[in-house]
């Protein structure tokens, strides 16, 4: 988090530079079922994010020794398009990529019933298309959409969804620019039917009161998040045509 | 991942063709439908979405400020890449690019770089200094066939709709990029012994030898290559070629309609 107190994150008004309330969300809409190769697959468009996820599996696990004898390894792929952000980013993968992948392997094994493929493995791949603060969640959302429109047994889905601190206030859903000169940062990833939490990240400076408070405009967002991801199943299943 | 080929798919295939059909139901000939969707990515100054049949390609353009080769001191670069990224198929494994998504993205490349649609020149800020590099990205996100003809019409349609960010380098304003032609290419696989237009997954995994051919405005061929086992003769090198040209022309009026949006 740089910059703090060099730049006018919120006006006069209080509202934000892109005239959103505090505790108010950027746009969201979801797609299940959009990539014709994939077992499951779904696109999230979180403001200007947009974030590709597809699934393959169950499927035998190789190479052997990455196998696991009582349950299903999950092998996430998080990768940002050459064009996703303003300079061109060199294809393949870095160490920022390597550790979002890690961890969102990590929360969707916890909801996951991998104890049911044993020795399988579930590729996870996720695109970011376009970036503007936030792809990490939106890539969880869109992880979990997919593996649900792969017909793979989840104990709950996970929502991606970040508050953050800009100028002392706490904000739901940072974008690009407080996320550029903000004080802090929150990404989780919530189980929407329990407020389980499956995913947590976080770098800068908040007190308690205001993780507090960051987390409660996180669990009022997945509400809303998980809506549009019910939705977007249901449109993709009702009616019969798939 | 090891592709199998059933011999049961080939003899399929031959059987179909004998009856000169298609395993999806189309003529030797016919190729899918094809959508095209141009400036759809924010933060690319260039893109397109390509959906034909089953495959799914973006392609972005990007543009980095760079000093020029000595020996072209006012002339700008040009590079097109492609990924078959693992998200495109079940086939395609995480690693450092594939020789198959290198022979793409040089495929396209070549197409486009020497149709001359892009004048280098043009591409310069200040001689021996300051000229643009031009990068077109093409991310392979499914993988249903024919991902060569897709991926060379998702290029084209987003360098044809690119912007250069000159204001964001502190280099003057904003303009369109001058894109002089719309190079598109057209590909044809040998598939149970003859040669069909835009071929399926199922025709690429149980097929031949494949030609890709691409061809500019005046109806010149820009970039051709053979790929994969197999030999063919000039007269069926000549079927082939008066599809390209019809083929061609009906991709190129696409492109134009949409940038006219």
């Amino acid at each position: 988090m740089g910059g703090y107190g060099d730049v006018k994150l919120l006006r006069d008004d209080g509202k934000r530079l892109d005239g959103r309330a505090i505790d108010e969300m950027r746009p969201v809409t979801i797609e299940a079922g959009v990539l014709p190769a994939a077992d499951g697959s779904a696109m999230v468009t979180h403001g200007l994010n947009v974030a590709v996820a597809a699934v393959y599996g169950p499927m035998e696990a190789h190479p052997r020794k990455i196998q696991r004898q009582d349950r299903a390894v999950i092998d996430v792929r998080y990768n940002m398009a050459p064009f996703s952000t303003g300079d061109r980013i060199r294809p393949g993968f870095n160490r920022r990529s390597r550790e979002i992948s890690k961890v969102t392997a990590e929360s969707l094994e916890s909801v996951v019933l991998v104890e049911r493929y044993p020795r399988s493995k579930i590729r996870v791949e996720i695109e970011i298309l376009a970036a503007e603060a936030g792809t990490r969640c939106a890539g969880i959302t869109a992880a979990s959409v997919a593996l649900a429109d792969a017909g793979i047994p989840m104990r709950d889905m996970i929502v991606g969804v970040a508050s953050g601190k800009i100028e002392d206030t706490v904000v739901l859903d940072l974008d690009k620019a407080e996320d550029n000169y903000g004080q802090a940062d929150l990404p989780v990833g919530i189980l929407p039917n329990t407020g389980e939490i499956a995913f947590l990240q976080m770098d800068g400076d908040l007190s308690i009161e205001e993780y507090n408070l960051a987390m409660e405009y996180n669990h009022k967002a997945a509400k809303e998040i998980h809506e549009i991801m019910v939705d977007a199943l249901k449109r993709r299943y009702e009616g019969g045509e798939n | 991942m090891v592709e199998l080929v059933p011999s049961l798919l080939r003899q399929e295939l031959d059987r179909l063709a004998a009856d000169g059909q298609r395993i999806d139901g189309r003529g030797q000939f016919d190729g899918r439908e094809v959508h095209l969707e141009v400036d759809c990515l924010y933060n690319a100054e260039g893109s397109a979405k390509v959906v034909w049949g089953d495959t799914i390609i973006y392609a972005g353009v990007k543009f980095e400020i760079r000093t020029p080769w000595p020996d072209r001191p006012t002339q700008g670069s040009l590079m097109c890449g492609a990924e078959l990224r693992p998200v495109a198929h079940r086939k395609y494994e995480p690693g450092p690019p594939s020789p198959e998504s290198i022979e793409l993205g040089r495929v396209v490349d070549r197409g486009i770089r020497e149709s001359g649609c892009i004048d280098m020149e043009k591409l310069c800020i200040v001689p021996g200094e300051k000229v643009w590099g031009v990068m077109i990205d093409i991310h392979v996100l499914s993988d249903g066939g024919n991902i060569f003809d897709a991926a060379g019409l998702a290029a084209i349609a987003a360098l044809r709709t690119a912007v250069v960010p000159a204001e964001r380098f502190d280099v003057g304003e904003d303009h369109t990029l001058l894109v002089n032609g719309t190079p598109i290419m057209a590909s044809f696989k040998r598939a149970g012994g003859r040669f069909v237009y835009d071929p399926s997954e199922e025709e690429e995994l149980g097929g031949d030898e494949r030609i890709h051919i691409t061809l500019g405005d005046e109806g010149h061929l820009h970039s051709l290559q053979k790929g994969l086992k197999g030999v063919f003769t000039p007269s069926e090198f000549a079927e082939i070629l008066a599809v390209a040209e019809q083929k061609c022309s009906e991709l190129r009026e696409m492109v134009a309609e949409k940038e006219g949006n």
